[in-house]
């Protein structure tokens, strides 16, 4: 069970790594892509009208997949201080039911997102010329990390490995 | 016989309490209440505490909200009917876009709605947009070329400024009024009051009124929420719509009223004589580029013979 | 009934350790479907929530304050306040606020400037014979300054909330007069600390050393020359010279002090994701919660509510300041100020408060809540820097809480601290 687990555990972590780094490309783009609009905007004196709207996409991606692997990482804000008085088994179970209760928004977010897309699919974005489904493609990716890093959690309390949590140092693998 | 309300509609709004058209379906709601004896009332969330319109849209399309006043704009890449009244030029005056609004090519947009989720109610007036800016009187078609108007991130309205010979340069309305002040656009659109409570009268003291948009903006109901209504209600609810109407249009010409006051004792310059031919020429590229259908070229046809 | 879902399901999910940014999101989800509508309203307010062109100045400023950490120019600008106040009594904890003042002027984040300051200061004031404890204390209460100070995001964050009808240059210029006085408070309280304790003096470096620090440190101050006259003068938009602040400290820590390694560049872009994120789904999640609470009309019955206790504003102001510190004891500043402000805001300019003042209220009262137990996470940031446990620190901290706190009474009940700047603008 465990060692299984450390190689689903190896997989996760390579796909955590991907997901974050698009995460820090997309930062950069965004950056790249304000700048030049500042640059056509007062050095050029013309205007771009398509970095806003691009930028504001980028932006939702970069989010969601980053919120997502703070799921893996453990990088999100949350308050422990009740867990503190109860027995460790107890609170291991608390934080189970914590992570399905995330696995679970993150369905949400898959299956609602499909049904956003789905709706304004046939709607023209403003600037970028492309589908309004577009606008919930970050929305539906971040659901689909959030689902499989929460279970990975659990799974991973269940074969006895350690998860990370806020305020901790980050878990390794 | 004032029974309590047995529904309620909630209905969004993007502009605060108070503004015609929030006054306009609270009036709505205060006569739907007296006629269905007190079992029908409306509540209107003012000021976008739902959501922007483009959120507030999609709202009232799953039917989380009833009701919802909103811009065509919002709508223009949703239901391709709607682009007509957005067309630059298309309406000679305030009164030409009412006449149209409320006879059969009106009725023929209200009707789109409801491929899409919504039951068109009514059209409010929107009043008319024209061109201000910091620079220099604009008379003529050769004046704009090359300055910079802010517009709504629209492709058609960067499209028609475009098409004007000047540039468009979309950005959120809260940083107009500063970027007219540093010059780092020249002017920018919009109506009598939005003119006057955005301030940009005291920077940009040139306004000519071309009246390149008069777009209506339309009160429409959730789909959902109008089929749970018995056939009576839903009658009711049409009417007390159409009846706030004439006490939107009564308030809205009001307000311009009062704005247009405000404005011209502060000293700004209106220009009025121009000559409207040779913009409306310059459109030509525009409606080809719009008016791809022959549903959209019929409709275009008939409000241009509309008198 | 559906505020007891609401708000029953977000205080279980909080206690039993989900975090905050999923406990607004479930709890909205949970209520929803309890109120039998269509759950893909959650979805789309987290959505559009995200989707906000404002809101992009947030990553980038956190993004410069990485980037300025790990490229050196944090240190020269503590180097250039040890030179001013390092001679005075206390002189590190003083050296410490300083550094804030112009630390935290450029990043804007309490959390960052925490880590940036107490990193540089906590271990130096070990060496020099200064209590830890201090060194913590000092660290985490004078980061409130960067709260203060602009640019900060939690302003953009405020004036978001607000419905984007606040001018962030007002925001910003607003905070200035309040963050400085904290700073000269909590000096006082950093004299009057040292004093009573015996802390050692530093002989005063010269003016000659104070000229060669000021011109190593001077691209960071033209930072905040470009940030704020960018803003201020309405040039550039918040988002507009965020941007710039990234670009010109790539441009200074690659290109004039060669001091940023393509590692240090990695490692500041991912960690400015990390922060970025967890913030931005926060404020996310944040907007189905105050969906739910404007479509439940809580703000209204809150306002009818305060004004049933009593009509004076001064009353008013007191009330809203203890709900404010009690609720910045449990939960986090983001997600704070976007539930808080649909709700307070319409209750404060009920009595007359101007928005710009009560925003600077607001952000004073929930800095003073990231230093304090039992979720502080400056303070943790303060207490993980200095390697002692959370007690250690708070059982000495109550003179700079009372600095904190009477700064924020005399911001609270004068208005003219907070106002006074930004109409010289006008
Ligand atoms: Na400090
Ligand atoms: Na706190």
């Amino acid at each position: 069970m465990k060692n299984t687990m450390k190689s689903v555990v190896l997989v996760t972590g390579l796909l955590a790594r991907a997901a974050l780094w698009v995460a820090g490309v997309g930062l950069v783009a965004m950056t790249a892509l304000i700048a030049a609009q500042v640059f056509w905007r007062y050095i050029l004196n013309d205007s771009i009208i398509w970095t806003e709207p691009a930028s504001v996409m980028i932006m939702g991606w970069f989010i969601f997949l980053g919120a997502a692997v703070g799921i893996r990482e453990g990088y999100h804000l949350s308050f422990d201080v009740m867990l503190y008085l109860v027995p460790e088994r107890v609170k291991l179970i608390l934080y189970s039911i914590s992570d399905t209760a995330v696995a679970g928004f993150g369905i949400g977010m898959i299956w609602f997102g499909w049904q956003l897309a789905a709706k304004t699919a046939a709607n023209k974005l403003p600037g970028l010329g492309i589908s309004g489904a577009f606008d919930f493609a970050p929305l539906v990716a971040g659901g689909i990390l959030v689902v499989l890093f929460s279970i990975e959690r659990v799974a991973r309390r269940a074969a006895g490995l350690p998860t990370a949590r806020f305020g901790e140092d980050a878990v390794e693998q | 016989a004032a029974a309590s309300c047995e529904i309620t509609l909630r209905s969004s709004d993007t502009h605060p309490d108070g503004y015609p058209t929030v006054a306009a379906v609270n009036a709505m709601g205060e006569m739907l209440k007296e006629r269905s004896d007190g079992r029908l009332c409306i509540e209107v969330f003012h000021s976008a505490q739902l959501g922007e319109e483009k959120d507030t849209i999609e709202q009232t399309q799953f039917g989380v909200i009833d009701m919802n006043r909103v811009s065509l704009g919002p709508f223009n890449n949703i239901i391709e009917e709607t682009q007509v009244p957005s067309l630059p030029y298309i309406f000679r005056s305030v009164g030409h876009m009412n006449k149209v609004m409320d006879g059969p090519v009106g009725q023929q947009i209200l009707d789109a709605f409801s491929d899409h989720d919504l039951v068109g109610l009514a059209f409010y007036d929107g009043g008319s947009r024209s061109f201000y800016n910091s620079e220099k009187p604009i008379a003529s078609i050769d004046d704009l070329a090359g300055m910079k108007f802010r517009v709504m991130q629209s492709d058609m309205f960067v499209d028609m400024v475009s098409a004007l010979g000047a540039n468009a340069t979309p950005m959120p309305y809260g940083e107009v009024y500063s970027s007219i002040q540093t010059g780092v656009i020249d002017g920018a659109e919009n109506n009598w009051p939005s003119y006057d409570s955005s301030g940009h009268f005291e920077v940009a003291k040139y306004y000519t009124l071309d009246q390149h948009l008069i777009v209506p903006e339309v009160l429409v109901m959730a789909k959902s929420s109008f089929d749970k209504l018995s056939v009576e209600d839903q009658a009711l609810v049409r009417q007390a719509a159409r009846d706030s109407v004439p006490v939107m249009r009564d308030l809205w010409i009001a307000r311009e009223q009062t704005s247009e006051a405000r404005v011209r004792e502060a000293g700004v310059e209106i220009i009025t004589d121009i000559d409207k031919t040779p913009f409306i020429e310059a459109m030509v590229p525009v409606y080809e580029k719009y008016v791809t259908s022959t549903v959209l070229q019929q409709m275009v046809a008939d409000i241009q013979a509309t008198n | 009934m559906e505020l007891y879902v609401l708000f029953g399901t977000f205080v279980f999910l909080l206690l039993i350790g989900t975090p905050v940014a999923f406990c607004l999101g479930v709890s909205s989800f949970a209520t929803i479907a309890y109120l039998g509508l269509p759950p893909v309203v959650v979805f789309q307010r987290l959505n559009s929530g995200v989707s906000v062109f404002a809101l992009m100045a947030i990553p980038f400023f956190i993004f410069a304050g990485d980037l300025m950490v790990r490229g050196d120019i944090a240190r020269r600008l503590v180097a250039l306040a040890g030179a001013f106040v390092g001679h005075l009594r206390g002189g590190l904890g003083q050296v410490n606020v300083l550094s804030s003042v112009m630390f935290g002027g450029v990043s804007g984040s309490a959390a960052a400037d925490a880590s940036a300051v107490g990193g540089l200061m906590v271990p130096q004031m070990k060496e020099r014979g200064y209590d830890v404890d201090y060194a913590v204390n000092i660290t985490v209460v004078s980061s409130i300054i960067a709260l203060m100070l602009p640019p900060s995001h939690n302003m953009i964050i405020y004036s978001i909330a607000a419905g984007g009808r606040i001018s962030i240059a007002d925001l910003f210029t607003a905070g200035i007069v309040p963050g400085f006085l904290l700073a000269l408070t909590l000096m006082i309280a950093a004299w009057w600390v040292a004093k009573r304790k015996g802390y050692p003096v530093q002989p005063f470096q010269g003016f000659r050393m104070i000229g060669t620090l000021f011109v190593s440190a001077a691209p960071g101050l033209v930072l905040v020359a470009i940030i704020f006259g960018g803003v201020r003068s309405g040039i550039f938009t918040a988002s507009e010279s965020s941007n710039i602040a990234v670009v010109y400290a790539l441009l200074v820590t690659f290109f004039v002090y060669r001091s940023l390694s393509w590692n240090d560049f990695v490692e500041a872009t991912l960690a400015a994701v990390r922060t970025t994120a967890m913030v931005l789904l926060v404020i996310g999640c944040a907007a189905s919660f105050g969906w739910l609470l404007a479509y439940t009309k809580v703000p209204a019955s809150m306002v009818a509510l305060l004004q049933g206790v009593s009509d004076n504003p001064i009353i008013i102001l007191l009330l809203l300041n203890v709900v404010l510190l009690l609720l910045g004891t449990f939960m986090d500043m983001s997600p704070l100020i976007v539930i808080t402000t649909p709700i307070f805001l319409p209750v404060a300019t009920a009595f007359g408060v101007d928005p710009v003042h009560f925003g600077v209220i607001l952000i004073l009262n929930l800095g003073i809540g990231l230093c304090t137990p039992p979720v502080g996470a400056v303070l943790f940031v303060g207490c993980a820097v200095g390697r002692i446990p959370v007690w250690d620190a708070v059982r000495s901290i109550w003179p700079f809480y009372g600095a904190a706190f009477g700064t924020l009474m005399l911001v609270t009940y004068i208005p003219a601290l907070s106002l006074w700047l930004p109409s010289l603008f006008h």
